[in-house]
């Protein structure tokens, strides 16, 4: 359920994901070699702070930041060259080709799923998704098909990293704001008790999902109690509801939805 | 009342599933298609705004679209949610509220074109992003079911106009005449969005019509910029089709450009070429054939005729039959024309000889803007009007030498428009006389449509951005609301709770206009967290 904050607050975001992934020009951007370079190099200098993952320590969640504030490829070298003034990140002396190499990493790290390696069995994961165990299609959909009360996940992998679409299965309540998608059950006067999603809420009207997927457009005037679920409506046990071999084929599943390649027509291949 | 109220406002039901036969019906409480109605009118049966309390009309809302400037979207409105589009975007809103219910962007997509609107079926919404995906939402909560390429976009080819959802087919046109495309109207199917078949406006090489071409014919444009309208009873699509390309020199094509400045009737069925009609043949002053065909059956000469009319942006306003595509007549839209001094009974233009552009340039009437475009017009059963913004504007014609080169922006040569006037007409099409007229202030800029009601009200916008009411029979005013962006696009008018509203999109905003009436409080429900 998490991934509905994430698809309702970042849209805008989503898009500077695209203008920077897609606007880079230095040749180690994309380079799998570069890249496990920039892996190692990340280990050794950057994990102690940033967390393994990226997801922060010491110093800041960089998969994270990089939806508030996108940073282009130059502003990432800059930053590791020059470290950030009266912050605790220092600068580094690494040479140019083990800056670009660091920053091909990150590149991948915080760039859209389906446009890095991804490891895992994502036929094993689709097999997870529908499932009962896991049960992710009760409330979310791919192409059409599962349920409605949760984010639409179609294009989860073309427009999130992995590292936050993992974050979001397994601490779905993690660092977020619910307006826009909170859990909500409505009293009306008339005495109807309707539960699902509100998409929007204000003090004069609401629009709410149930979860069959019907949308019930509603004026606060005949709203008589309203109760908020305190966190995401999706069940937060992912991290033990499933194996550590089950979670990685999900994500690989998950990191492989795309609704169109990127930034190419079927007739630009030709 | 608010119990009345409730029952209406509270669901919108995913068993309530837009059928062909509700777009059929045309605008009810809801606006389930780009013109309104198949047949063009842009026409509202509903009452509850009248000519005698219009006056007391009030902004209710207003939604500002992400990144927008110059909006064209004409919404959708279907039980309470409004639909509206930006360039590679769509908008879920309340329509009461104006709050935002979903949103769906396409960041992938090429280009930041213009979108004019979106269509309806079933329990999804269409509309195509710049570069020419057809895409359908869940209409209930924006999920993707499918994004599906029809066009391609390195080809010259974008995508502007709101599809037109007919039976099982959505039908696609094709915009970027511009700049060497060959033009086509397609159908795609509304549950995958494969093919079903394409159409081109202008023929291959070796087709009939090439011979109406040079050798640039492949490239020659006759991009199909608006969306069409559709007759029922014959299962025919009418289509207008956009200029030949370079746009400004006509030498590389000589010949009359077929089916570039037309009007062509296609079967729904299978795209079938049914007849055409060309208004401007070798058009050289960008004069597409723009606005939407209008069906109505009216009395000619004495005995009912099916027809099709069409204000195009050449300067003349014509009839035709829509059976068989025969010219019936052809008559001055505004005042001043100077590239033709009438069309003949065949329906062909009398030339004023040396109107063409010519490199150091030629003032023509009318300007490169055309005495209508792509705004909607309105035809009211009611009074028997139709409503066309027109422009009475003149400007300067350019010619250029380059050899044209398709895809590099090259457009044959230039125009410029200096002054004029944007007046808004009600004209009687049995007679072709105007029954009045509404001139305006401004720029001559003209970008906004029309929309009548039942209860003889038609809304329109002026050439200053203001947003006006007027009365369709007298073209009397009777409320104007200071909009504070240029308009371009075209309002509709809805019901919801009994309450009827107006909408339209400013440059960057959606507005949405009822009724004045006093607020009432709204009481704080009791609120509670829970785990």
């Amino acid at each position: 359920m998490r991934f509905a904050v994430f698809l309702f607050l970042a849209l805008p975001l989503a898009a500077q994901h695209g203008q920077y992934v897609g606007g880079s020009k230095h040749p180690e951007i994309g380079n799998p070699q570069a890249i496990a370079a920039g892996s190692k190099l990340y280990a050794t200098s950057c994990a102690g702070c940033h967390g393994p993952d990226g997801s922060g320590g010491r110093g800041p969640n960089l998969v994270r930041r990089s939806l508030w504030h996108p940073l282009n490829d130059e502003n990432i070298f800059s930053a590791i060259r020059n470290g950030i003034p009266g912050a605790d990140m220092p600068p580094t002396k690494l040479p140019d080709d083990q800056t670009w190499q660091l920053v091909a990493f990150l590149h991948a790290l915080i760039g859209p799923a389906s446009e890095n390696t991804i490891p895992g069995d994502a036929a094993a994961g689709e097999q997870i998704f529908w499932g009962s165990k896991a049960g992710c299609s009760g409330c979310h959909a791919i192409a059409g098909k599962g349920g409605k009360m949760g984010p639409d996940l179609t294009n989860v992998g073309g427009s999130h990293p992995l590292a936050l679409i993992k974050e979001s299965v397994v601490e779905p309540s993690k660092d977020l704001t619910f307006l826009g998608n909170e859990g909500v059950t409505v009293t009306m006067r008339n005495g109807q008790v309707l539960k699902g999603v509100a998409r929007n809420r204000d003090n004069y009207s609401m629009q709410v999902v149930d979860r069959k997927g019907d949308l019930h457009l509603i004026s606060m005037m005949d709203v008589k109690e309203l109760a908020i679920k305190d966190g995401s409506p999706m069940p937060g046990d992912y991290g033990k509801r499933l194996s550590a071999t089950e979670l990685r084929d999900l994500l690989a599943y998950l990191g492989h939805q795309v609704s169109r390649p990127q930034g190419i027509s079927p007739q630009d291949k030709n | 009342m608010r119990t009345l109220l409730l029952t209406s406002l509270f669901c919108v039901c995913a068993a309530a599933q837009v059928r062909y036969e509700d777009i059929m019906k045309g605008p009810t409480e809801n606006w389930l298609t780009y013109a309104g109605n198949y047949q063009g009118w842009r026409y509202s049966p509903l009452k509850n705004i009248t000519v005698d309390n219009a006056g007391s009309l009030a902004p209710k809302w207003v939604y500002h679209v992400p990144n927008a400037k110059g909006l064209r979207t004409s919404p959708l409105v279907y039980k309470g949610v409004m639909y509206v589009t930006n360039s590679n975007s769509m908008y879920a809103l309340d329509a009461v509220s104006g709050r935002l219910i979903w949103q769906y962007l396409d960041t992938r997509a090429k280009g930041q074109g213009v979108n004019r609107g979106s269509a309806i079926l079933g329990d999804r919404v269409y509309f195509t992003s710049n570069d020419n995906y057809l895409t359908a939402l869940d209409r209930q909560t924006g999920a993707l079911i499918f994004s599906k390429n029809f066009a391609d976009a390195s080809k010259g080819i974008s995508s502007t106009s709101a599809p037109l959802v007919v039976k099982d087919k959505v039908i696609v046109g094709s915009a970027g005449g511009d700049s060497g495309m060959r033009g086509f109207v397609a159908a795609l199917s509304p549950t995958t969005g494969e093919e079903i078949w394409r159409t081109y406006t202008v023929p291959a090489k070796g087709e009939k019509g090439a011979d109406s071409w040079g050798d640039l014919v492949e490239w020659g444009g006759g991009a199909t910029w608006l969306s069409g309208t559709f007759d029922a009873e014959t299962n025919t699509l009418y289509w207008t089709t956009g200029n030949p390309w370079p746009d400004f020199t006509g030498k590389a094509r000589s010949g009359d450009n077929l089916y570039t400045c037309s009007l062509v009737a296609l079967d729904l069925e299978t795209g079938k070429w049914k007849w055409h009609f060309q208004f401007t043949p070798h058009d050289t002053h960008d004069w597409d054939a723009q606005s939407w065909p209008v069906l109505i059956d009216m009395e000619f000469r004495g005995k009912m005729r099916k027809v099709v009319l069409h204000a195009n942006r050449n300067g003349f306003f014509y009839v035709l039959d829509r059976n068989t595509g025969e010219f019936l007549r052809a008559t001055k839209l505004i005042d001043k024309v100077t590239w033709a001094s009438g069309i003949d009974d065949k329906g062909v233009p009398v030339l004023i000889p040396g109107m063409d552009p010519s490199p150091d340039g030629k003032w023509v009437c009318p300007s490169v803007k055309g005495a209508t475009n792509w705004m909607g017009q309105s035809y009211n059963p009611g009074t028997g009007l139709l409503y066309i913004l027109t422009l009475e504007q003149c400007g300067m014609f350019n010619s250029s030498s380059q050899e044209p080169v398709p895809m590099k922006n090259f457009s044959g040569g230039g125009a410029t428009e200096d002054g004029g006037q944007v007046i808004l007409r009600a004209i009687d099409p049995k007679t072709a006389k105007r029954a009045w007229e509404y001139p305006m202030t401004g720029g001559g800029r003209m970008w906004t449509g029309t929309v009548s009601t039942a209860s003889g009200v038609l809304f329109s916008g002026d050439d200053d951005g203001h947003l006006l009411a007027l009365d369709a029979k007298t073209g009397k005013h009777l409320w104007h609301f200071n909009m504070g962006e240029s308009l371009t696009a075209s309002p509709i008018t809805y019901e919801v709770g009994g309450k009827q509203y107006v909408a339209i999109a400013s440059a960057t905003a959606i507005f949405s206009f009822g009724l004045f009436e006093p607020m009432q409080s709204v009481p704080l429900p009791k609120i509670t967290i829970t785990k």
